[in-house]
């Protein structure tokens, strides 16, 4: 149904080629003209600033000025605490609305609220008169004033006196609250973000620390590819200066800066907000860091701005922060799936669980992912074994971590240097009953552990098995033979592939309205990704979800000279 | 003769459905799509939202009233539409509450964990009675198409409560969002 709006509205406007110049800049201009002149100094008896602060808790939580929960009806007779179902819930943090399953819920935001608006938005007068009648009418709204938005709110109906559908609330709003609340959503995405020009649209890519040449070639050269082809730039660009149709006005070339972060990543903040400071941008793409992605995370969480698909092992891990996709959790969820997989295996109650890793990133973010899923589960914390960066593990060290324990599960989060140790454990009266390994710790080592332990030896594996993606890396490969993008190193270029296979699509459908909160909201809505993608077997999106890949396959590798990884769960362990 | 029949056996569902689904005008006024299906439940294992085990078909054949709607937890309109009808309805009951079971699946099986699903559960303050499941995204699958209520996109996906009083195939699949009192009414509507 969107996408019939949208195909309406393209084939409106190729209708229309010769038509009127963009009556929709008109309107831009005279908004940002507007507000300076017409701004109170005070709303409801507060300053403007606490107004905003409030309103957007209205707006977004449904919790009143006086700290009460916004009260309302829903389809004729359930009444709802908005604390659970706020504006924002279909409206959206950008206010653009959203359609989903049989529900419209219309833009919100200032800008749209202050204009006339119909379903097939964005045409201009002309355009629309060339529609058949019954889609001219559908709808049409004039212009909201303060006063009638006020009357929307509370009583459920639009300026033409139309009652809004039941699945609207209508809210139980006192005078001032409501003042807030048109106040509020005047102002929400009333402008373009910055990085946004009449033409061009700024992004830029973090590379932070030390990182390798291979790699930062490896992000960088498909983003470039992405960034210059993006809308076949020349004839999108012309078609543009030519016509009113919003898929076309809102073309803009896309630049891309290249920040580099040199130093600890102490000062990585200080850097980026000089960067930013320069050079505002939209949103950062992609990007790599030799050490956690915590700073740059930071940065977006506390300028707004959206980061999409960072090349990280380390992201920071929330339920609640909301500014940057990541491919998955890294290595937190390779722990994560052992800890949901063992639960699954109904191990006995008296098994001991002994986690060994050095104090390294990778073997801190296993430990704490297992940790923290397993704790949720209500079980015993494992027994945990740290060891220090350098030190060697040998084959004594392990044996002696199942004796005097019984029936003991062995975590060992550690690389494939200590792959001879691991080859020598032996199952039996003292041996462990099961061991778990990281794949992206061991790499390709992983194929040279010795035939006698692969039985027990459980590996958590967070990609499409090698088996199943040999014709996904044939198609990067060729995507990058055919642009002629260098190749160095394959994983970093299936991660840019499936940014460009994932980012294209809502980065369009923005067209003119350049709010950073919508670019999210476009992708939150995809629909889940499996045939287009490669590296993982499958992506998956929705609203305020921040890690794509959900899940981890435990595996064990079969017996033989030519050993296949096999599949001992399910792709998502609940 | 096979194609013969193909045409007998389509026409003939297709005046079933004209007489059994109708369009109700709700008493809120809203307006909601009620029909009459038989769906055969397929014998799958789900999650619930303690992570414990559950048989579908058996569960859902426990002898009481059964509502189903199908929702994920960061769904942004319907499902809280759908929820707070299932927590107002609930309430509605009462006592009786204990005599229906109310199970919500997901559909957005690889982010709904149980964690999530008990979560949304006590947001929209429910009672025992009402569960929420999750699951392998194939099994789930199979469900929806089991209950006619697939779509390959979870954002698109239908605002429908499926309905029945009797362990039996025979159920009342309401399609639109719909107020309390409508939906207490096509409850005492199927009981026996």
């Amino acid at each position: 149904m969107k996408r019939f709006f949208q195909k309406a509205s393209r084939d409106c406007g190729t209708i229309l080629l010769p038509g009127i110049l963009s009556l929709l800049l008109v309107f831009l201009l005279n908004d940002a003209s507007a507000t300076e002149d017409t701004l109170p100094l005070s709303v409801a008896g507060v300053s403007r600033q606490e107004a905003l602060r409030l309103g957007e808790r209205m707006y977004r939580e449904g919790i009143l000025p006086s700290g009460e929960p916004m009260l309302a009806v829903v389809q004729g007779d359930i009444p709802v605490d908005s604390r659970i179902f706020a504006c924002v819930s279909c409206h959206q943090r950008s206010g653009m609305g959203s359609f989903e399953g049989t529900v419209f819920s219309p833009p919100v935001n200032g800008a749209r609220l202050y204009k006339p608006w119909s379903k097939i938005s964005d045409l201009s007068d002309s355009a629309r008169k060339k529609l058949p009648r019954w889609m001219q009418t559908a709808n049409f709204r004039p212009a909201y004033t303060d006063e009638t938005l006020a009357v929307a709110l509370r009583a459920g109906e639009n300026p033409t006196g139309r009652k809004f559908k039941g699945v609207m609330p209508r809210y139980f709003l006192n005078d001032s609250d409501t003042e807030i609340m048109v106040f509020y959503l005047k102002n929400l995405s009333a402008e373009s973000a910055p990085g946004v020009t009449a033409t061009t649209m700024r992004l830029a890519t973090v590379i932070a620390g030390d990182v390798s040449p291979e790699d930062r070639e490896a992000m960088l050269a498909p983003l470039q590819f992405f960034v210059t082809t993006w809308g076949r730039s020349r004839s999108m660009e012309l078609r543009a200066r030519k016509t009113d149709d919003p898929m076309y006005t809102g073309y803009r070339k896309l630049i891309l800066s290249v920040w580099e972060l040199k130093g600890p990543p102490e000062s990585w903040l200080r850097q980026l907000e000089e960067y930013y400071k320069k050079d505002p941008v939209f949103a950062l793409l992609g990007g790599i860091a030799a050490g956690d992605w915590a700073p740059i995370h930071k940065f977006s969480e506390e300028h707004k701005i959206p980061t999409i698909f960072p090349v990280t092992d380390f992201p920071v891990t929330s339920e609640t922060d909301w500014y940057t996709l990541y491919f998955s959790k890294g290595f937190h969820q390779e722990g994560e799936a052992t800890a949901k997989y063992l639960r699954r295996a109904e191990i006995s109650e008296g098994t001991s669980i002994v986690q060994v890793f050095r104090n390294n990133r990778a073997g801190l973010a296993l430990s704490k992912g297992f940790q923290d899923t397993w704790r949720g589960f209500g079980q015993r914390p494992p027994e945990n074994m740290m060891l220090d960066q350098e030190s060697a593990v040998t084959e004594n060290f392990l044996k002696e971590l199942t004796v005097n324990r019984k029936n003991t599960v062995l975590l060992l989060w550690l690389d494939d240097k200590d792959l001879p140790a691991i080859g020598n454990l032996t199952q039996g009266q003292n041996g462990p009953r099961m061991v778990f390994v990281s794949s992206s710790l061991m790499g390709q080592g992983l194929y040279s552990l010795p035939e006698k332990v692969r039985s027990f030896v459980y590996i958590t594996y967070p990609y499409r098995l090698p088996q199943e993606d040999k014709g996904f890396r044939a198609i990067v490969e060729a995507w990058l033979r055919n642009n002629k993008i260098p190749a160095s190193n394959l994983t970093i270029e299936s991660q840019m592939y499936d940014l460009v296979a994932v980012l294209s699509e809502p980065l369009s459908m923005l067209k003119s309205d350049f709010y950073r909160d919508y670019l999210l909201e476009q992708i939150d809505m995809m629909e889940d990704q499996s045939a287009n993608i490669a590296l993982y077997p499958h992506l998956s999106f929705g609203p305020g979800q921040r890690y794509a890949s959900k899940g981890c396959y435990i595996v064990q590798l079969t017996e033989g000279a030519r050993a296949k990884l096999v599949k001992r769960s399910e792709w998502v362990i609940h | 003769m096979l194609r013969y029949s193909i045409i007998f056996f389509t026409t003939l569902s297709l005046v079933i459905t004209l007489f059994f689904s109708s369009h109700c005008q709700g008493e809120t006024g809203e307006k909601y799509k009620r029909s009459v299906k038989n769906y055969e439940v397929p014998d799958v294992t789900l999650i619930n939202q303690e992570g414990a085990k559950v048989r579908l078909k058996s569960f859902l054949n426990s002898g009481k009233p059964v509502l189903v709607d199908f929702v994920f937890t960061t769904c942004t309109t319907i499902c809280p539409v759908l929820s707070i009808g299932f927590s107002e309805f609930q309430k509605k009951l009462g006592p009786e509450n204990a005599m229906v079971q109310l199970v919500s699946i997901s559909i957005d099986p690889e982010h709904d964990t149980p964690k999530r699903m008990k979560e949304y559960l006590r947001r929209y303050d429910a009672k025992p009675g009402w569960d929420f499941l999750t699951g392998r995204k194939e099994d789930i699958d199979k469900v929806l198409k089991a209950l006619d209520a697939y779509t390959p996109d979870k954002m698109s996906h239908l605002p429908l409560i499926l309905l029945r009083s009797r362990s039996d195939n025979r159920w009342v699949r309401i399609y639109g969002l719909i107020g309390t009192r409508d939906l207490l009414r096509e409850y005492q509507g199927v009981l026996p």
